[in-house]
């Protein structure tokens, strides 16, 4: 094996390509050793990403569409694959849409886990997908206007509010359920008086047959706002505000994004303090889902003791970053804070009180008999349908799959580091909470590690030179799963594009095969195994296929029936 | 008293459905305060935000911060409500959710608007799918700056709400003096001297820890005392105990030698 | 059942005081930025590097004047703004007790004069931050009387430097040519 082989992982697939697709590719650029992007000719493209996902391990990241008429008269699709076969790389397969016919072939229809990103490039560039068969917005409002394409470069100012036009949500919700009829027909509905849910259930009785969602309520436009008013070193803030509870994990793979396009060589220690913090993040994400998943089976104590050890993590966060959330800590050549002796003394004592009284109440929960009845083999995401959808995190390892970027695509200080991979056979609520669990253990353990470790030198490197239209991709494991951020850079200290793809995006999609067959009163149970990343939903519809009923209620009311078991809001 | 919709954000124009308070339901108001002293019942829109402020919310209600123990509950539904707690940016699409559940809530009620994003839609307050904060859909009484504001903040904001506690904050301006005249810190420490001191302890330890070291180093290489610099710094560097801040301050020694 | 029970009593009370105590504090948390308009030379880093615009600056030449702004409401306590100030005018606090009533009340504000060129008469940059400028020329070990010639060119418009540049050059180049 020669030694350029090996240090570049992505290699062997770019090579599977060319043999089964020679004539097809375009161009080969690689971003980093692990990281390279082959344009191809458009009409090829749904054949080589099948490809590469069904036939060399690759799994689905994110679709990046980009207005690149300015750069060389095209639109450009970006499909970045996650390759997990013998060697772990990022493969992107870059395909270019003339700009005066926007439309491309679809990869939906063979790979299940493009469609959220197909239906994105819609909403946002209009790039028509042919052959998706679901023509519904994804992103952007219902009284978004049509022909508005947020995104391209020469359509609207950041800050256009277009007029209201209607008052009506036009959102239709799709059923397979129900003898294989593709729409329930129950609308539209005036949102004044009583709004259609943000989920729909579809039952028989008390029993899921299926279950549709309508999400991005709280579309904002950030991945604009990030080309327009800010700078390079304004977005780490933007992106901290992705999420609040994994908005650091946001942050590294953002920052990490323009370091690679930029090719700065980032100090060690730098390395260190962010793993330092990721661990710290995920700490508390874990010990939120938990307590909540204790919340919906009813055991509130577990859930208001899991609170306050929470605490502590919180804590942690404030006395390394000075924020409980928001650490703010990132930007593009280092971090801003560093970690000294009072600091260091602090956290490894806050570590070995959590590791204490976290082990006694994992143990407390796990015997509780009301958590395994209610969580054993509820929620089932089978290994084939995740498969399909690269669905990421805990949920995706909970189904057998062993996928952990940490492990996979070793960024930051975790090449060295004690992380380990947690999968488990169960493929249900159960699984997923212990593997939560367990991955708890490991970040204390990463904390202690990193501290121990921690090398000399400067935290931040100043005076690099920023490269227009360099571009690449930054990925992290957040808590819920992995995270990729992708980045090209413009030409005025700001940014061309940037692509953020929440851990939760690739979750959502899989959520409705993991409801079908339970109960609506495990459906909160279900829907928070996937620990989800969403303003709250405020409204469920229930539809009854048989008896062609819908009765719309606040989403509390679900819960409540999911921890008490009584009273049937079905009734 | 609460602040008429769409006035403080003059940039904003309110969108359709933006309420104006009637002065009855200001009077009503008062009455309120007194009435909820004891207990409040509180119910939270989230009308676009990251979730931090709603996770904010939980702790400051979880047993460590306790906001239960002045009768603050959250409640399930805006018709048992008393208090309005909007949290997030009013995007397009929560807009009319937002209107509908300040008409679902009875009058009278406070309505706090929670966070940056709540006060004034924060680092998203100019986006296409963005109305701002609160206070261009919905009459504001209170509001919680933060992003997202600690359990402490959340606390305070509450107290003030129900009356128990008075604000702080008064709108401050300052018009230029005339010996105002600002001189540069350090007087004594050669200009390029004290720049490249800052921006190697800024390298090295970031901006915060970075200042307060530099700033330790320069007051000790400033100051006018018998022992030679060196020895002081050795002395202190003994004190302190920790090999990184003794790293640090090599580095920096090592730029004053070199001059 | 009895192993929660035992962990309940272990954990005791954790309940924080506040506020019938003071609240907690880690001294390095991010709190309320507090402004010190003595120090401020209204320079517009800090404007320039907040990446929610809670900090802003309006110009009016015709009054003669420059307003900087800050909009607690605004504000994501990132603590930016700390960090590129040249003169430490703007530090955070730990203060998190910001809650109002008034929206006005979450608003600091601050007026500086303007500098008039002196070759055009209208006015281009703060007085204080033009002193500043020459402060820290003075202190870089120029000498006095240099330093005064340097005050001469900083009172001066960019246009109109620019503009007495050229003419400098065209008048030396005509010189060149004279002399034999």
């Amino acid at each position: 094996m020669s030694e350029v082989a090996t240090a570049k992982p992505g290699q062997a697939y770019v090579d599977a390509v060319r043999q089964s697709f020679g004539a097809a590719v375009q161009e080969e650029s690689w971003q980093a050793d692990n990281q390279v992007t082959l344009t191809v000719d458009l009409n090829s493209l749904p054949d080589i990403v099948e490809a590469l996902y069904y036939h060399h391990d690759g799994w689905l990241s994110t679709i990046a569409a980009n207005d690149e008429r300015k750069l060389n008269g095209h639109y450009a699709l970006y499909y970045i694959l996650s390759m997990e076969g013998a060697t772990k790389s990022y493969v992107v397969i870059r395909g270019l849409v003339p700009a005066n016919r926007p439309e491309f072939p679809s990869v939906t229809p063979r790979v299940p886990a493009t469609v959220w990103g197909e239906r994105e490039a819609r909403d946002m560039f209009g790039l028509q997908p042919v052959g998706l068969p679901d023509e519904r917005r994804l992103v952007l409002p219902d009284d978004w206007p049509d022909d508005l394409y947020p995104l391209r470069k020469d359509t609207m100012d950041y800050r256009t509010r277009p007029p209201i036009a209607a008052d009506t949500e036009t959102y239709k919700f799709i059923s397979t359920a129900g003898g294989g009829s593709a729409e329930v027909p129950l609308g539209p509905l005036h949102i004044t008086s009583d709004e259609p849910g943000h989920f729909r259930l579809f039952v028989e009785g008390e029993e899921i047959v299926d279950a549709d969602y309508r999400l991005f309520y709280i579309h904002r436009g950030m991945e604009k706002l990030a080309e327009t008013r800010m700078g390079y070193n304004e977005v780490p803030f933007l992106v901290d505000r992705i999420c609040g509870i994994c908005g650091f994990t946001h942050s590294v793979a953002y920052v990490s994004s323009v370091e690679t396009a930029l090719k700065i060589q980032i100090p060690e220690r730098v390395h260190f303090i962010r793993t330092i913090l990721l661990e710290v993040e995920r700490l508390h994400s874990h010990l939120l889902n938990i307590g909540l998943a204790c919340h919906f089976v009813g055991f509130d104590t577990g859930f208001m003791q899991f609170f306050r050890v929470r605490e502590k993590a919180m804590t942690m966060a404030e006395l390394l970053t000075g924020a409980r959330k928001t650490y703010a800590m990132n930007l593009v050549g280092g971090v801003r804070r560093d970690i000294l002796k009072a600091e260091r003394i602090r956290t490894l004592e806050l570590i070995r009180e959590l590791r204490k009284e976290v082990t006694a109440l994992l143990d407390i929960l796990v015997s509780t008999p009301n958590m395994l009845a209610r969580t054993k083999n509820v929620g089932r995401l089978e290994p084939q349908v995740a498969r399909d959808y690269s669905p990421v995190g805990p949920v995706i390892r909970a189904s057998g799959h062993a996928r952990d970027t940490r492990v996979d695509h070793p960024y930051c200080a975790y090449k060295g580091a004690p992380v380990r991979t947690h999968t488990r056979e169960g493929c249900d609520v159960f699984s997923r909470v212990i593997i939560r669990g367990e991955e708890f253990h490991d970040s204390l353990a990463i904390i202690e590690y990193c501290l121990d470790q921690m090398p000399e030198g400067p935290i931040l490197v100043e005076g690099f030179t920023y490269t227009p239209h360099r571009f690449a991709l930054g990925y992290t494991e957040a808590p819920r799963g992995e995270d990729v951020h992708w980045t090209m850079l413009s030409d005025n200290q700001k940014l061309y594009r940037w692509r953020c793809r929440a851990p939760t995006y690739a979750n959502w999609p899989p959520l409705r095969y993991m409801l079908r067959g339970n109960t609506v009163a495990d459906a909160p149970l279900i829907v928070g195994s996937i620990d989800p990343c969403y303003s709250c939903t405020d409204r469920v519809t229930l539809v009854d296929v048989r008896k062609r009923t819908s009765k719309t209620l606040p989403y509390n009311e679900i819960e409540r029936y999911c921890r008490d078991r009584t009273g049937s809001p079905l009734k | 008293m609460s602040q008429t919709a769409g006035t403080f954000a003059p940039h904003i124009v309110p969108p359709p459905g933006a309420i104006r308070e009637s002065e009855q339901i200001a009077k009503l108001k008062q009455t309120l305060l007194r009435d909820i002293r004891r207990s409040a019942y509180v119910f939270r829109v989230d009308c676009g935000g990251c979730n931090g402020c709603e996770i904010e919310i939980f702790a400051a209600i979880s047993p460590v911060f306790d906001a239960e123990r002045f009768g603050i509950k959250v409640v399930s539904s805006p018709r048992h409500a008393d208090i309005l707690l909007y949290t997030g940016a009013m995007t397009r699409a929560m807009r009319l959710p937002a209107i509908r559940t300040y008409h679902a809530a009875p009058d009278p009620k406070i309505v706090i608007s929670y966070g940056a994003c709540g006060c004034t839609g924060g680092i998203f307050h100019d986006l296409y799918c963005v109305w701002g904060g609160t206070d261009p859909v919905i009459p504001v009484d209170v509001y919680i700056p933060g992003c997202p504001p600690t359990p402490i903040a959340t606390i305070y904001g509450f107290a003030l709400a129900l009356g128990l506690l008075d604000q702080k904050l008064k709108a401050r301006h300052h018009s230029e003096g005339p010996d105002e005249d600002v001189v540069p810190i350090h007087p004594n420490i050669p200009l390029q001297l004290r720049i490249d001191l800052e921006r190697e302890a800024r390298r090295m330890a970031g901006y915060r820890q970075g200042r307060i070291i530099i700033e330790r180093f320069m007051h000790m290489l400033e100051a006018k005392e018998p022992t030679p610099f060196a020895e002081r710094i050795k002395r202190y560097l003994e004190e302190e105990d920790d090999p990184r801040l003794a790293e640090i301050f090599a580095r920096l020694n090592e730029i004053v030698l070199q001059r | 059942m009895l192993k929660l029970l035992q962990e309940l009593f272990r954990a005791g009370d954790a309940t924080v005081k506040y506020p019938f105590a003071p609240a907690p504090s880690n001294p390095n948390f991010r709190g309320k930025p507090e402004y010190n308009p003595k120090r401020c030379i209204a320079c517009a880093a800090c404007t320039i590097a907040c990446p929610a615009n809670a900090l802003t600056m309006t110009t009016e030449p015709a009054a003669g004047k420059r307003t900087w702004m800050l909009d607690y409401g605004q504000c994501i306590f990132c603590a930016r703004c700390e960090e590129v100030c040249p003169t430490g005018a703007i530090v955070l606090s730990k203060d998190v007790e910001l809650a109002v009533r008034n929206r006005a009340d979450l608003m600091v504000t601050a007026d500086f004069t303007l500098r008039n060129c002196g070759s055009c008469k209208t006015p281009f940059a703060p007085d204080k931050e033009v002193g500043y400028v020459i402060a820290l020329l003075i202190r870089s070990g120029l000498p006095a009387d240099q330093a005064e010639r340097r005050r001469e060119l900083f009172e001066t418009c960019p246009d109109c430097r620019r503009h007495a540049e050229v003419m400098r050059r065209v008048e030396n180049a005509r010189l060149m040519e004279v002399r034999p």
